[in-house]
C-alpha cells in the first residue's frame, strides 16, 4: 500500500459529521423508564381509544418475556431499557399546526440547515412531506390534494382516531407484536410514524416522502408505519433521516409494515444517515429496525431499496413474504461503514405462493475499524412452485483494520424452484485505480468513481428525488477523498 | 439413559480415565452438556439430526478378537483393515502406526482456536474408546488404504486418530466407511501437515440404513503444504461430515470437496470451514448434493480471513439438485474477512435439473428417465473425471450406477 492510499485513508476517518447540531426547543417528556405508567402515558397523551392501550400493554407484556435476538454480528454494551426516554414531544404542538406558518421557525430552521427547506419542497417536486420532529408529527403538506384521490397520508397516531378499521385489521398483521424484542418494544411504546392507504386502483402521483428526526438527548424514537397498497394501487414511499450530534447512545426501534393486495405495488426507499459516532467510536445511534412486507394478493410487488451510512450499529432486515401467486419481492442495498461503526444488514425472503420471484442486490462497503455483515435468508417453502431467487452480494474493503462478512441463509424445500447466490469480497482494483490516475484524476476522485460504480446498480433503483442526496451521502460517507 | 450417567457407568472402558488432566477436561465437557442441552433451535448444525440417537444412546464397545491387518503388498503401498476403530502397531523405516496415547488427546484438548463448540467432538472427547497414529517420515511418498470394519450391532465407536506427515512427505489416504450393522461411528481425525508436504485424502462413505456416521477432520497445515479432501457420501443411513482446516502459515492450501447422494428419509449435515491464518494462502469449498425422495441436507461453509492474512485467495461453491417435491436442502456460505487484501468468494444454487437440457435430450429421442440420469452424471463429472486413482474411480462409478438405479 502505497503513502497515498494511506494518507487517503487517514483522511476518510476524519470526516466529521455535518449534520450535528441541536434545535433549541422546550421538550416536554415525562420520567426516564418503561412500565406500564409509561405506556398509559403514551397513550393518553395520544388520546388514544382504549383498544389500543390493551394493545400496547399485552405488547409489553410480552417484551418482558423475551431476550434481544442475538444472531447479529454486533458487540455492544448492554441496552439499559430503563434509562431512556420513551415520549417527548416539543410544546404546543399537542395542537396540530394547520399550516407551514403555525410551526415553530426553529424547527423551520433546523430542516434548511439539513438541505430540505419545507416550503421550497412544497412548491418544488411534487412531494408531500410529513416531517416527524421527535416523535410528534409537525406539518403535514399536500394533504388535500392526496384527499382528492381518496389517498390516506397521514400520522399513526391521525390513522388510529380516524381509520380505526385499517389500524384495527393490518397493525401487526405483518409484524406481530411477538416476533422479536424489538418488534414488541416498538409496539408497546411506539409514538408516531406514517400511515398511507392508497384506495383501489389508484397509482399515488406523487413520492410520499417523511422525515425523521431525532432531537432530545437519550429519546429513543419508536416509529410505526404502516402502508397499504389496495388492489392495483402503485405508490413510492421515501424515508430518510438525519440525526443531531450527541455523545450518549441513542436507541432507535422503528416498525415498518407494508401490505401490497392484489396487483399492487409499493417501492419503499431509504436514505439513513443517523449520528455514527465519532473517530473514536463514542456516541452514536443503535439502529435496531424491522421492516417487513407481505405481498398478500397475486401479482403484487414491494421494492425496498435502502443506502445505509450511518449510526454507531445497524440491525436492520428489510423483508418480504411473497405470499400471492406471482408476487415480486426486491431489495437492493448499499450499506457503507467508517471509523467504529458496525452494520449487520441484509434481507429475508419467504416464498409461499407459486411463480414468486425475489431478486437481492446488496453492496456493502467497509473503511476505518468498522465491521460491516450482510445476512440474507432465502427460503422456498413447499408450495412454492417454480419460485426463482438472485441473490447477489458484493464487499469492498478499504483499509486492512475492517471487516467484511456474508452471512446467507438458503433454504428450499421445493424442487422446481431455482436458487442461484454469488458473493464476492475484494478491495479496490488497483489496475482500476491506476487507470483512473492515468486519465488525470486525482487519487480521492479516482476512489469515488469506483465506490459510485460499484453503487451504482443499487442507487439507480432510487427514486430521482432521493438518487442525489443518497450520491451526496456516499461522498459524504467517504469524505476527505470523494466527492 | 443421559449422557453424564452413561459416561459414569462406563468410565472404566473409556481411554485416558485414569489420567487426571484428561479428566478435568472431560468433568467440563460433561458440565457443557448439562448446561447447554442440545438446542435445535439456536444451532443450526443440529438440523434434521434425530438427537435421540446420539444423546441417550446406550454405550457398547467391544475389543476386536481378530486384531487388525496390515499390509505392505507393493513398495511404499500399504492396506490397513481397522476393526472396530483399532490397528495392531507397525514400524518401518516410511510409516509408523501406534495406538493414540494420552499426550495425543492432551495435544488436542488444549487447541482452543478450533471450534470447541462442537458437541459431537465433545462426545468423542468424552467416551474415546479407540484410535490410532500414523505418522509419515520425512520425504516419503506413501499411498494408504484404510478399511473401516466393525464387528457387532449397536455398537458406538468413539474413535480418534491422528495422522502426522512430516516434512516433505506425500500420503494418498484413501478410507473406506461400509458397514451393514447398526452402529454408530464419531470418529475425529487430526491431520498435521508439516512443510511442504501433501495429503491427498478421500472418504468413500456407503453405510446401510441403521449406520450413523458421525465423522470430523480437524487439519492444521503448515508452511507449502497442501490439504486435499474428497468425500464420496452414497450412505444410506446418517452421515454428518464436518471438516475443518486451519492455513498456519504461509503459501498452504486447503481443498476440501464433498459428493453427496441422497434417497429415502435419509439425512445429511455437512460443513467445511477454513481458517486463513497466514498470508499467500489458498483455499476451496465445493460441495455438491443430490436429493431424492424425502432426504434432507445442509451444507455449511466458512471462510475466515484473519488479519494478517492477506493475499488470500478463498472461494466457495455449493449446488443441491432436488430431484423430488419432498426434498430439501439448506445452504450457508458464509465469509468473515478481516483482511483488505483478498479475493474471496461464494456461490451457490439450489434448483431441478435443467427443463431445457432435459427437453434437448428428449428430442434426440432419449427416454426421460435416461435424460434425468445423463445429467445428473454429468452435473457431478468434473468431481469424478479429476479422480487420478483409477481403481478408486471405477468404485466410485459403480456406487453412482446402483443410485442412478433408483431414480425414477
Amino acid at each position: 500500500m502505497n503513502s497515498e492510499t494511506l494518507n487517503t485513508l487517514d483522511s476518510y476517518s476524519k470526516n466529521k459529521y455535518k449534520y450535528g447540531f441541536v434545535t433549541d426547543i422546550d421538550e416536554e417528556k415525562p420520567k426516564k423508564g418503561l412500565n406500564e405508567d409509561i405506556i398509559k402515558f403514551i397513550s393518553l397523551k395520544k388520546n388514544e381509544p382504549e383498544w389500543m392501550l390493551e394493545w400496547r400493554l399485552k405488547a409489553f407484556s410480552k417484551w418482558k418475556k423475551m431476550k434481544e435476538p442475538k444472531w447479529a454480528n454486533l458487540s455492544f454494551p448492554e441496552i439499559d431499557y430503563q434509562d431512556i426516554y420513551y415520549y417527548s414531544a416539543p410544546k404546543g404542538f399537542e395542537k396540530k399546526p394547520k399550516d407551514l406558518s403555525e410551526v415553530d421557525p426553529k424547527l423551520i430552521e433546523t430542516y434548511n440547515k439539513l438541505g430540505i427547506p419545507l416550503e421550497e419542497q412544497k412548491v418544488l417536486a411534487g412531494v408531500a412531506v410529513d416531517v416527524v420532529f421527535d416523535s410528534v408529527s409537525v406539518a403535514t403538506t399536500y394533504k388535500s390534494e392526496l384527499e382528492k384521490l381518496g389517498i390516506i397520508f397521514s400520522s399513526i397516531g391521525e390513522a388510529i382516531q380516524k381509520h380505526p378499521d385499517l389500524i384495527k385489521k393490518y397493525l401487526g398483521s405483518v409484524i406481530p407484536a411477538g416476533d422479536h424484542s424489538f418488534s414488541a418494544l416498538n409496539s408497546a411504546v411506539f409514538t408516531d410514524g406514517s400511515f398511507v392507504y392508497i384506495p383501489e386502483g389508484v397509482k399515488c402521483p406523487m413520492e410520499l416522502s417523511t422525515y425523521f428526526r431525532i432531537n432530545a438527548e437519550n429519546t429513543g424514537q419508536f416509529e410505526r408505519t404502516l402502508i397499504i397498497a389496495d388492489k392495483g394501487s402503485y405508490v413510492s414511499y421515501l424515508e430518510g433521516c438525519t440525526a443531531p450530534k450527541r455523545d450518549d447512545n441513542q436507541l432507535h426501534a422503528a416498525n415498518v409494515e407494508l401490505i401490497a393486495l392484489e396487483d399492487a405495488e409499493i417501492k419503499y426507499s431509504t436514505v439513513q444517515n443517523w449520528y455514527p459516532g465519532d473517530e473514536e467510536g463514542k456516541g452514536g445511534i443503535y439502529n435496531f429496525v424491522t421492516k417487513r412486507g407481505l405481498c398478500a394478493g397475486k401479482n403484487s410487488k414491494i421494492s425496498w431499496t435502502q443506502v445505509e451510512t450511518g449510526s454507531a450499529i445497524t440491525w436492520k432486515y428489510p423483508s418480504c413474504i411473497l405470499k400471492g401467486d406471482n408476487s415480486i419481492g426486491e431489495f437492493y442495498s448499499v450499506a457503507i461503514t467508517n471509523n467504529f461503526q458496525q452494520a449487520d444488514t441484509g434481507t429475508k425472503m419467504t416464498h409461499i405462493g407459486k411463480n414468486t420471484k425475489s431478486k437481492i442486490i446488496s453492496k456493502g462497503i467497509s473503511l476505518g475499524r468498522s465491521q460491516n455483515t450482510y445476512r440474507g435468508e432465502v427460503s422456498f417453502l413447499r408450495k412454492a412452485e417454480k419460485a426463482r431467487n438472485y441473490t447477489q452480494c458484493d464487499s469492498l474493503l478499504v483499509g486492512n483494520q475492517c471487516g467484511a462478512h456474508t452471512v446467507p441463509y438458503i433454504d428450499s424445500k421445493n424442487n422446481t424452484a431455482v436458487i442461484e447466490h454469488e458473493a464476492s469480497t475484494s478491495k479496490i482494483n488497483e489496475d482500476q485505480l491506476y487507470y483512473c490516475r492515468q486519465r488525470g484524476l486525482s487519487h480521492e476522485e479516482a476512489v469515488s468513481l469506483i465506490v459510485n460504480g460499484f453503487c451504482k446498480q443499487v442507487l439507480q433503483e432510487l427514486p430521482m428525488e432521493f438518487a442525489v442526496e443518497a450520491q451526496k451521502l456516499v461522498s459524504i460517507s467517504l469524505e476527505g477523498s470523494v466527492g | 439413559m443421559n449422557i453424564q450417567d452413561n459416561y459414569l457407568k462406563n468410565k472404566k472402558n473409556i481411554f485416558f480415565s485414569d489420567n487426571k488432566d484428561i479428566q478435568t477436561h472431560r468433568d467440563k465437557l460433561i458440565n457443557i452438556f448439562e448446561n447447554d442441552r442440545f438446542d435445535k433451535k439456536n444451532n443450526e448444525s443440529l438440523k434434521n439430526i434425530n438427537l435421540k440417537n446420539f444423546i441417550d444412546f446406550k454405550y457398547k464397545y467391544l475389543i476386536p478378537e481378530e486384531t487388525s491387518v496390515i499390509n505392505n503388498n507393493q513398495e511404499n503401498s500399504y492396506s490397513i483393515v481397522s476393526v472396530n476403530g483399532q490397528c495392531s502397531s507397525f514400524k518401518d523405516d516410511k510409516i509408523e502406526i501406534t495406538k493414540i496415547l494420552d499426550e495425543d488427546y492432551n495435544d488436542f484438548s488444549k487447541n482452543d482456536t478450533i471450534e470447541n463448540n462442537d458437541h459431537f467432538v465433545n462426545l468423542n472427547s468424552l467416551f474415546l474408546n479407540s484410535g490410532f497414529k500414523i505418522v509419515i517420515k520425512k520425504n516419503n511418498n506413501i499411498k494408504i488404504k484404510i478399511s473401516n470394519i466393525i464387528t457387532d450391532d449397536n455398537l458406538t465407536i468413539f474413535q480418534k486418530n491422528n495422522y502426522i506427515c512430516e516434512e516433505g512427505s506425500s500420503l494418498n489416504l484413501i478410507e473406506e466407511y461400509e458397514n451393514k450393522n447398526n452402529s454408530t461411528s464419531n470418529i475425529l481425525n487430526v491431520i498435521k501437515l508439516e512443510k511442504n508436504s501433501q495429503l491427498n485424502h478421500f472418504l468413500i462413505q456407503d453405510n446401510s440404513p441403521n449406520h450413523n456416521l458421525i465423522i470430523t477432520t480437524h487439519s492444521s497445515c503448515k508452511k507449502d503444504s497442501t490439504y486435499t479432501q474428497k468425500v464420496y457420501n452414497f450412505s444410506e443411513g446418517y452421515v454428518r461430515n464436518f471438516h475443518y482446516s486451519e492455513l498456519i502459515e504461509v503459501n498452504s492450501e486447503a481443498d476440501l470437496q464433498g459428493i453427496f447422494f441422497l434417497k429415502d428419509n435419509n439425512t445429511s449435515n455437512n460443513k467445511t470451514f477454513v481458517k486463513h491464518l497466514a498470508e499467500d494462502c489458498k483455499s476451496n469449498q465445493v460441495y455438491k448434493g443430490i436429493l431424492n425422495d424425502r432426504s434432507k441436507a445442509t451444507y455449511f461453509s466458512n471462510t475466515h480471513v484473519d488479519q494478517v492474512a492477506q493475499k488470500t485467495e478463498g472461494y466457495q461453491l455449493s449446488k443441491g439438485i432436488l430431484l423430488s417435491e419432498n426434498a430439501s436442502y439448506f445452504s450457508k456460505p458464509e465469509l468473515k474477512i478481516y483482511a483488505d487484501d483478498v479475493k474471496c468468494s461464494h456461490g451457490s444454487t439450489i434448483g431441478p435439473i435443467d427443463e431445457n437440457a432435459i427437453f434437448y435430450l428428449r428430442s434426440r429421442g432419449m427416454s426421460k428417465i435416461a435424460a434425468t440420469k445423463i445429467l445428473i452424471s454429468s452435473f457431478i463429472n468434473e468431481e469424478l473425471s479429476s479422480i487420478d486413482n483409477e481403481q478408486m474411480s471405477e468404485i466410485i462409478q459403480k456406487k453412482l450406477v446402483r443410485y442412478l438405479s433408483k431414480v425414477k
